[in-house]
């Protein structure tokens, strides 16, 4: 149902100046679903961030959330928006509840110092009455993402929201990104770590060069992916081929391969060969990711 | 905190400095003043000076140093011009160009807070920064010229006509350092241009006061539209000085405007 889609970006492109920023994407995301926006550094996503956010002006294409056009209802879907920066910055010299008081203020929001957030992320009274200069990395990297929730958006656009924080916030992090999405909010999330999104995502776009390689489901990817198989042979042999399967590395006397069809004709093979080890696993994203990289660079 | 307080609050040191060091500046010549007999002196000293050099600073410095004189010689001296000019332009270069670099201007702008809106509170703020600096510096002058000397009502309209005046060129400064800062990439460039620019027109001026084939520059000078020698002899146009800076002022806030809404953040 359209009235569901909360981002709809359309053929979308930006150049700056001769360079591409993002070319000809188009993708969607519905209401209360969290997706992941994959890619290394310089594919596209902070560009395609700012693109949704009306910072960045595109060279061409149509971006409408919660459906309507940025280009006109900028302020309005706003409103309805919480955003983390890839790099989070904040005015060094104002103190940790200066700076989220002026940002409620920009909302016209009265801002609440009992948050639940501070308690969640573990962010004390002290952390907050000092000045952000002061403030460790992973501390103001808090402070971003507690900007970015504390008037309940509709959507959240996060940039490589876990940069700086350690396993155990992450966790919280994690958390509390599956209730907001229990709660109906939509999540649109760019990273490069592939654990997280795995973790988290129900769907992501790969995007490289500024182009989208790959829209799946995390699921229907890994189904398509098959399954990693792990040899190590007694002694090494010139050439091994296995039947329904690709050779993805290859280091004396151990292959890995993955097998993307029937396993039948490829256990009758490992059976003719002088296996001393064999381990099968799912391939995680990263694997899937590089498979994508791969495919699209030889093309 | 709204957005004026930020930026009330992130220029509140350099405010209070110009405002002491102005105020300061102006006790300290009107004090000279009254405690040597410097038109003497620096009569003397333009006696040995070629023709064309006294004729100008005959018209512009010395020949004002009474005491009044030396009132409007304070708010026209280069230290003090300077340090306005780099209020003028530090306060855009680094709520927009600063912004822009550091990543706090993506932050703002990612939340309901309109562009125009944005440059608006910029430039109303940056206004009345130099606006409080200035007026504390008029009464700063006003209290010497009474303690040293005696105050007028007609010294003391003209020395607010020359603050007032002061303020218009420093807006205009502001202003375009503002458009400047709108269209740039960040960083440091936009404020080196703008203090090029106000130093060529400041040399410019006195060229076009020098030197009579540099006089048809002057009406483009924004320099020209500020006289404090010329206000205090009852000789300038002030309405007409005014008017042209304000209008300029505009002019660019205008500009400003069209463009930093057009613009990539960053």
């Amino acid at each position: 149902m359209y009235s569901l889609r909360i981002i709809r970006a359309k053929d979308l492109t930006k150049f700056y100046g001769q360079t591409v920023g993002v070319n000809e994407i188009s993708f969607e995301v519905d209401k209360g679903e969290l997706f992941g926006f994959l890619g290394p550094n310089g594919a596209g996503k902070t560009t395609t961030i700012r693109l949704l956010l009306d910072l960045l002006r595109p060279t061409s294409g149509l971006i409408k959330i919660f459906g309507e056009n940025i280009k006109t209802n900028s302020l309005e879907i706003r409103k309805r928006i919480g955003y983390l920066p890839g790099e989070f910055s904040a005015y060094h010299h104002l103190t940790g509840y200066e700076f989220l008081r002026l940002l409620s203020k920009l909302r016209n929001d009265s801002f609440d110092p009992g948050l639940e957030l501070f308690d969640r992320f573990e962010l004390s009274q002290k952390d907050l009455y000092k000045k952000i200069k002061e403030l460790s990395h992973g501390t103001l990297q808090k402070l971003g993402i507690i900007q970015s929730l504390m008037h309940q958006p509709e959507l959240l656009i996060l940039d490589e929201p876990t940069t700086g924080l350690d396993p155990l916030m992450k966790e919280v992090f994690y958390e509390l990104m599956l209730e907001k999405q229990q709660n109906g909010t939509t999540v649109f999330f760019s990273s490069h770590n592939l654990d997280e999104v795995e973790k988290l995502c129900e769907r992501v776009a790969i995007i490289r060069k500024g182009e989208i390689v790959g829209l799946e489901y995390v699921s229907t990817l890994k189904a398509k992916a098959g399954q990693n198989i792990e040899i190590q042979l007694k002694e090494p042999m010139e050439k091994l081929e296995l039947p329904n399967a690709t050779l993805i590395d290859n280091n004396e006397n151990t292959y890995r391969f993955r097998v993307t069809g029937k396993w039948p004709p490829v256990l009758k093979k490992l059976s003719e060969l002088p296996v001393a080890e064999i381990s099968i696993t799912r391939p995680d994203l990263e694997d899937l990711f590089m498979d994508y990289y791969r495919e699209k660079t030889q093309q | 905190m709204s957005y004026y307080k930020l930026i009330w609050k992130s220029n509140l040191g350099f405010t209070i400095f110009g405002m002491i060091f102005i105020t300061f500046f102006q006790f300290l010549i009107l004090y000279l003043v009254t405690t040597f007999d410097t038109q003497a002196i620096l009569v003397s000293v333009l006696k040995q000076m070629p023709p064309p050099m006294r004729a100008f600073l005959d018209q512009s410095f010395f020949s004002l140093l009474t005491f009044n004189g030396a009132a409007a010689f304070g708010f026209n001296h280069p230290l003090v011009l300077a340090l306005l000019a780099i209020i003028a332009i530090s306060i855009p270069v680094r709520h927009i160009s600063r912004e822009i670099e550091n990543g706090t201007l993506e932050m703002l702008l990612s939340h309901p807070f309109s562009r125009k809106r944005l440059v608006l509170k910029l430039w109303t703020s940056s206004v009345f920064i130099l606006g409080i600096i200035i007026l504390v510096s008029f009464f700063g002058s006003i209290a010497a010229i009474e303690i040293f000397h005696e105050l007028s009502n007609e010294v003391f309209i003209k020395i607010l006509i020359i603050a007032f005046n002061l303020w218009l060129l420093f807006i205009l400064i502001m202003s375009y350092t503002l458009f400047i800062a709108s269209v740039s990439r960040g960083g440091g460039f936009s404020g080196s241009l703008s203090a090029m620019i106000t130093f060529i027109f400041y040399l410019l001026f006195f060229l076009g006061e020098l030197w009579v084939v540099m006089k048809p520059t002057l009406p483009f000078n924004i320099f020209n539209y500020f006289q404090p020698q010329k206000i205090m002899l009852g000789q300038a146009d002030y309405w007409r000085d005014g008017g042209v800076l304000l209008a300029t002022g505009a002019i660019m806030l205008i500009i400003t405007l069209f463009k930093f809404q057009r613009r990539d953040i960053p």
